[in-house]
């Protein structure tokens, strides 16, 4: 990578993280356009998960549910593996092309 | 607007899931035929940031909230409605098996709407209004992709029998036409943050702006 893109992607990865840090103590718990709109023209909007996720709702289970730390944690997770699944997955497409090309 | 799992029925949903993994296999092509070393980083950093934003719901009126979706910001800056495909498949399909954020069986109708839907509405948005204003282009493209994006999750349900057709469009498409509005303002700052740090990765002035671009 050069400098340039090491400084991009390092600055990116920070406002990222500000924003999975925040997000717990600063993000409405009201229900968003979906859910608001289910529960007006639903008589039962409560649905059933097909299968128990391991972090629901952006909580982690042991810390309790209302634990903002919970989601701090479970968030700042999620952003690192995206960020490291979507940079994976470009090195693997761009190399796959370069073999193809060669 | 992530929909769960029981909202529409199975059979329904597999048609959904059938679409979006024909999309995916589009995204995964343009993947490999236009990410190169700059459009990487940006591909990454997008994906992650647009993850942690759609976790900061910001309240609108009538006791409802909403958050960024992002595919108009991906499609703009990485110059492909796939581009967006590719990063909300990423995004929707950890948000649905790890954080149970949309049902895992809801994965394909999700992915349609705001990966397909927002990508290719934004995109092209963006490409009919550049030449007229830039950032009231890239404006227009994040509030029509989420709110169109609504209409189809509206028309959906309908389908599905789980909404009522014209409910169901008065309340989707009245929140989402609020919470646009708050996707057009994020992803104006967005793009122009981007091109004060990255002139050569993105920029509004350039009639060919496109990262990947041939």
């Amino acid at each position: 990578m050069s400098p340039k893109n090491k400084k991009f992607v390092l600055g990116g990865i920070v406002v990222a993280l500000v924003i999975a840090i925040l997000a717990p103590f600063l993000a409405s718990s009201n229900p968003d356009g979906l859910d608001s709109t289910m529960e007006k023209v639903m008589s039962n909007p409560e649905t059933e998960p097909a299968f128990e996720s391991p972090l629901p709702d952006y909580t982690i289970p042991v810390l309790g549910e209302d634990n903002p730390l919970g989601g701090v944690i479970s968030l700042v997770i999620g952003t690192l593996l995206v960020l490291g699944i979507a940079y994976g997955l470009g090195i693997i497409l761009k190399n796959k092309n370069k073999e193809e090309n060669t | 607007m992530h929909i769960p799992d029981g909202l529409i029925p199975f059979p329904q949903y597999l048609i959904y899931y059938a679409i979006s993994i024909i999309a995916i296999f589009f995204a995964l092509r343009w993947a490999r035929n236009n990410l190169d070393e700059r459009a990487i980083p940006l591909l990454a950093v997008l994906s992650a940031g647009i993850f942690a934003i759609q976790a900061m719901n910001i309240p609108i009126p009538f006791g409802t909230s909403g958050h960024m979706m992002g595919a108009a910001l991906v499609a703009i800056i990485l110059g492909s409605p796939w581009a967006a495909v590719l990063v909300l498949s990423i995004v929707l399909i950890l948000q649905g098996l790890i954080y149970g954020d949309g049902g895992v069986t809801a994965l394909g109708v999700n992915i349609f709407n705001m990966g397909v839907v927002g990508g290719f509405v934004g995109f092209y948005t963006y490409t009919s209004l550049k030449n007229v204003n830039g950032k009231f282009a890239v404006f227009a493209a994040a509030w029509a992709s989420i709110f169109i994006a609504a209409i189809a999750a509206a028309l959906e349900l309908a389908i599905a029998g789980a909404f009522p057709l014209d409910l169901g469009l008065f309340y989707m498409g009245g929140f989402h036409a609020i919470i646009g509005l708050i996707e057009g303002a994020i992803t104006v700052v967005v793009v122009l943050a981007i091109q004060n740090v990255r002139p050569d990765l993105f920029s509004l002035e350039k009639k060919s702006n496109e990262v990947t671009s041939k």
